[in-house]
């Protein structure tokens, strides 16, 4: 038995290296139950006061029934909510880290000849999040922790930065997660930083006029074409011009990515000229500088919760005492003050690094003043209506979709746990890190450890950050990289799980082992593929 | 070592600068200052009355009242705000777009930074207006524009209305690229005849799309004529570079050229007669005072510096008399910075053209105030000391010609936005503030261990 099954992982990693891999043992317990009732629990709104000891019921993904005093359909499994608070789940109103898109290696030969694409330049509006969205069981574990169970996606790099879509973190089928596709076209003001035209920010503004006017000038004369093609020259075809057309003609909503109080005046500009649908994300956090301008340009802004100073700012050209302090004290009330001036606002996780610093930040907003169900609105029902979900997400009503944080204690203050996170009506229990029973670690890995599985004799790094008992890292093998948080350490062994995606697949490992120095020895098991000794080796420095 | 000592210089403005910009809400009187007035004879302890933002009145012995705020200047300096023809502060991002080769349709309006630092340096120098515009890589470039320095207010609010809009070029080594040198940066033109020849060809295609244009109105009125037999046709494309060319083209723009050199200096000028082309001054143009009959004749100003010479091979061949003897010879000659740290201290450099060239303290001062205002196009309102113009005002302990002169107070708009007593006030509490803060900041943690012991 034993021998059969090192036989059958030793096939398994060689289809994985060939790219074949299949996962038929990849089912998950979420498919199993699909009606579930919460019962006893207070669902807090975005709006109006929150409801006690309420039932929530889930069916097929959806919220089928909310309210006091509703009957258990007989089919449902029950959660007792007596001691947890229900919110819907939140949405990242813009973010960048599902997103892996292909690492540009910059062709030195392009610097001598000077002959530079469109891509060098920034100015990719066919780049589609869609195409290059990384979704995993594991990223989306991260993101259930602090309550997100939807966000949209963007390229974020350039000028014409990309098309986004939206995503609910409910499947790691890209297809099936998907809410909403080529939702919004980004816009920064970013030049590229290669002596090509537009190089300059004044370039970039004289650039985006003209090709908003070019899209709109094509589209007509298209349009003329197609409906009498007697005694009319045909336009040249242009894929940016015709992916360009839906936004340049307000028809569909661009994202401007805005570095400061500046960017944000040439925004609304633009968007004034233009007559753009339009939404300004305020990576520089200066929104509210320009609370009039915005308020009569009757403006939608994405916060974002990094709070560094932009350096134009007067406090950057000050010095790093005076940046620092405006940082702590000075741009984290931003959002507070739009949100008080009345200007929609939902939350971006641009500028922060993971789900873990983007509540941080969020909860930084609400200590400096933003009352806290204006921060739950900003990350639920005013993201949802900014681009058009509200009627499927942002609340827990019946007919919408079943995305719930069942949680102890507030979330939008400090200390509170998701206990449940539901992804479109899948149920996913986020286990305590350190609840494990365990003993005191005697050991600590943190640090880079080469890792060889001994019947596939396959190579690859692990770089774990070990707190106390709680392990997370990350995987860099020939496939990609690969995080994964929620190991656990007890005494001199370590255990962790992790989903990795090899040839088209997603593959759970579950990986234990016993430390001893600087070298460590045990078993990963793949499902049904069976399991594969291994060895690991912790690389000096 | 320069950016050291602005950085050192921003951590001391910090108080200051939020100090700026108190209104007189009454009639405001500066009395007994000796009055550089640059379009008169100075007065000796006069008085200038301002009211709203305007100066109503300049003489002697002017009568105070209820309502009017008296400003005792002491026997101080007082000169029309100085005014910097050629600057490129306040502008965010690269100040030059180096990706083409004519960028008629950028604007730095597009890209002003109120909140760029140097706006207040320049107060601090007596400087009121500015020209800002981009750099010198391209040929015909984009658009400039004359700033106020009202320090605090928006990008908007500092643009100086009615200012004509300016055409940024330039001729010689930076649009043929000398100085641009590097691999991947090939692009024509490679001499001077070509960048002249560049413009040419661009004026011929910006003639050309007007043409298309007045085509298509043409046909468009003999479509809407026809009661719907002839379809309306397509209109041109609509294209920001050239519709830029055709505003140089019908004089709607100013043209401000960078040269250094006389013969491309004399060729421009002789295309630009050609076109029809307002071509109002010449950036740097050292070699100016080579060709002053042909600079009145088509009366091309020059926005020079009062020294750099000889520090690149195109500006040999000048020398510390130039803008002394241009200016002698009847061409109009402004003084200018391009430069954040030179902008503080234009008086100096005014000074030199008195003290190497030989020119008159009165024209020396015009080459800071009513001169680059005739350039610039906003010498209806500002670049001297008479009733009816903005109280744009620039006060010093000495006479702003004396080496050791120090600016003590800049006026925008009968505004105080800079007063040095003012300022240095607020920096020493603002230092004594931060003292006592360190010095609360160590008390506790000192008890603290006290009590632990």
């Amino acid at each position: 038995m034993k021998k059969a099954g090192r036989r059958l992982i030793v096939v398994f990693w060689a289809m994985v290296l060939s790219g074949l891999a299949f996962s038929t043992f990849l089912h998950s317990d979420e498919e199993l139950h699909k009606v579930w009732a919460v019962k006893d629990v207070k669902i807090v709104r975005p709006a109006g006061p929150a409801l006690e000891k309420a039932t929530i019921v889930i069916r097929d993904g959806l919220f089928e029934a909310v309210g006091v005093g509703l009957p258990v359909p007989p089919d449902a499994e029950v959660i007792d909510g007596s001691n947890l608070t229900a919110y819907p789940g939140l949405i990242d109103g813009l973010g960048q880290s599902l997103l892996k898109l292909p690492e540009e290696k910059f062709d030195m030969a392009k610097f001598y000849s000077g002959e530079y694409t469109d891509k060098d330049k920034g100015i990719t509006p066919d780049l589609r999040a869609y195409d290059y969205v990384n979704l995993t069981k594991s990223v989306f574990e991260k993101y259930y922790r602090y309550g997100f169970t939807a966000a949209q996606v963007m390229p974020d790099r350039g000028i014409l930065t990309g098309r986004s879509s939206i995503f609910c973190l409910s499947d790691p089928d890209r297809a099936k997660a998907l809410l909403l596709k080529d939702t919004c076209l980004g816009i920064g003001f970013n030049s590229p930083r290669v002596m090509v035209y537009p190089s300059s920010l004044m370039g970039i503004y004289a650039y985006l006029k003209q090709v908003f006017q070019d899209s709109a000038y094509f589209k007509m004369n298209e349009s003329r074409w197609l409906k009498d093609m007697t005694g009319i020259k045909r336009p040249a075809y242009n894929s940016h011009f015709e992916n360009l057309a839906d936004y340049a003609s307000g028809k569909k909503p661009v994202i401007f990515l805005c570095r400061n109080q500046h960017d944000i005046r040439r925004a609304l500009n633009l968007a004034a000229e233009f007559k753009l649908n339009f939404v300004i994300c305020d990576l520089g956090n200066e929104a509210s500088a320009v609370i009039p301008e915005l308020k009569k340009a009757k403006a939608r802004v994405l916060c974002t919760v990094g709070f560094k100073a932009p350096v134009t700012s007067l406090y950057s050209q000050r010095g790093k005492a005076e940046r620092e302090k405006a940082e702590k004290e000075v741009y984290p009330k931003n959002p507070a003050k739009l949100a008080e001036a009345g200007i929609p606002v939902a939350f971006s996780s641009l500028g922060t690094d993971d789900p873990k610093s983007f509540m941080e930040g969020i909860l930084k907003a609400v200590e400096a003043g933003l009352p806290s169900d204006k921060a739950l609105a900003a990350l639920s029902v005013n993201p949802a209506a900014f681009f058009g979900l509200d009627k499927a997400l942002g609340t827990i009503e019946p007919g919408k979709i079943a995305n719930l944080i069942l949680a102890e204690g507030d979330i939008l203050v400090k200390e509170a746990k998701v206990k449940y996170a539901f992804a479109e009506g899948k149920k996913f229990e986020l286990k305590e890190v350190k609840a494990k029973e365990g003993e005191k670690p005697t050991v600590n890995v943190t640090g880079k450890w080469e890792f060889t599985l001994a019947q596939a004799g396959f190579k690859f790094t692990i770089d774990f950050t070990q707190e106390e008992a709680a392990l997370s890292g990350k995987m860099i093998s020939p496939f990609g990289a690969f995080d994964f948080t929620g190991g656990v350490v007890s005494a001199s062994d370590i255990s962790f799980e992790m989903t990795i995606s090899a040839g088209g697949q997603e593959i759970d490992l579950y990986f234990s082992a016993t430390v001893e120095g600087d070298t460590m020895r045990g078993t990963v098991v793949q499902g049904t593929a069976g399991s594969d000794e291994f060895t690991a080796k912790r690389i000096p420095g | 070592m320069k950016k050291y000592w602005i950085l050192s210089l921003a951590g001391l403005l910090i108080l200051g600068l939020s100090a700026t910009g108190y209104a007189a809400e009454k009639s405001l009187l500066l009395k007994n200052a000796n009055i550089i007035t640059a379009s008169g004879e100075n007065i000796a302890g006069g008085d200038i009355l301002i009211q709203g933002t305007k100066i109503v009145r300049v003489g002697k012995n002017l009568p105070a009242g209820l309502d009017i705020e008296v400003i005792d200047l002491a026997g101080r300096w007082v000169m029309p705000g100085i005014i910097d023809s050629h600057s490129h502060i306040a502008v965010e991002g690269d100040v030059n777009e180096m990706g083409d080769l004519m960028t008629s349709e950028v604007d730095v309006r597009d890209v002003i930074n109120p909140e760029d630092v140097n706006i207040y340096y320049a107060l601090t120098g007596g400087v009121t207006s500015i020209h800002t515009m981009h750099g010198s890589a391209n040929p015909i470039g984009g658009k400039g524009i004359v700033l106020k320095m009202r320090w605090g207010k928006s990008a908007q609010e500092m643009i100086f209305q009615g200012a004509p809009l300016t055409s940024k070029w330039a001729l010689g080594e930076n649009p043929k690229q000398t100085n641009f040198q590097g691999p991947g940066r090939a692009r024509y033109p490679k001499s001077r005849m070509g960048v002249e020849a560049a413009i040419r060809k661009e004026f011929e295609l910006a003639k050309d799309y007007a043409r298309q244009w007045k085509d298509y109105e043409k046909k468009l009125e003999v479509s809407q004529n026809s009661k719907g037999k002839i379809p309306a046709p397509l209109p041109p494309k609509k294209d920001n570079r050239l519709e830029g060319i055709a505003d140089i083209l019908n004089g709607k723009l100013w043209v401000r050229c960078h040269a250094y050199q006389s013969e491309e200096m004399l060729s421009i000028m002789r295309l630009c007669q050609e076109y029809g082309v307002k071509l109002v001054c010449f950036e740097h143009g050292l070699e100016g005072y080579r060709i002053t009959n042909e600079l009145v004749k088509y009366g091309v100003a020059i926005s020079t510096f009062a020294d750099s010479w000889a520090y690149k091979w195109e500006a040999y061949n000048t020398m510390p008399q130039a803008a002394a003897l241009a200016a002698k010879r009847g061409v109009l000659v402004a003084i200018n910075s391009d430069d954040p740290e030179r902008m503080r201290h234009l008086f100096n450099d005014a000074a030199k053209t008195v003290r190497f060239g030989g020119m008159s303290e009165a024209e020396a001062i015009k080459t800071l105030t009513i001169n680059p205002a005739k350039i610039m196009g906003i010498d209806r309102w500002v670049g001297t000391i008479e009733a009816g113009k903005d109280a744009d005002l620039a006060v010093f302990n000495r006479h702003p010609l004396d080496p050791y002169t120090v600016c003590m107070l800049t006026m925008v708009d009968g505004k105080v936005y800079f007063d040095r007593a003012r300022y240095l006030d607020d920096r020493k509490k603002g230092e004594e503030e931060k003292k006592k803060k360190e010095a609360e900041a160590k008390t506790p943690k000192e008890k603290k261990n006290g009590a632990e012991v």
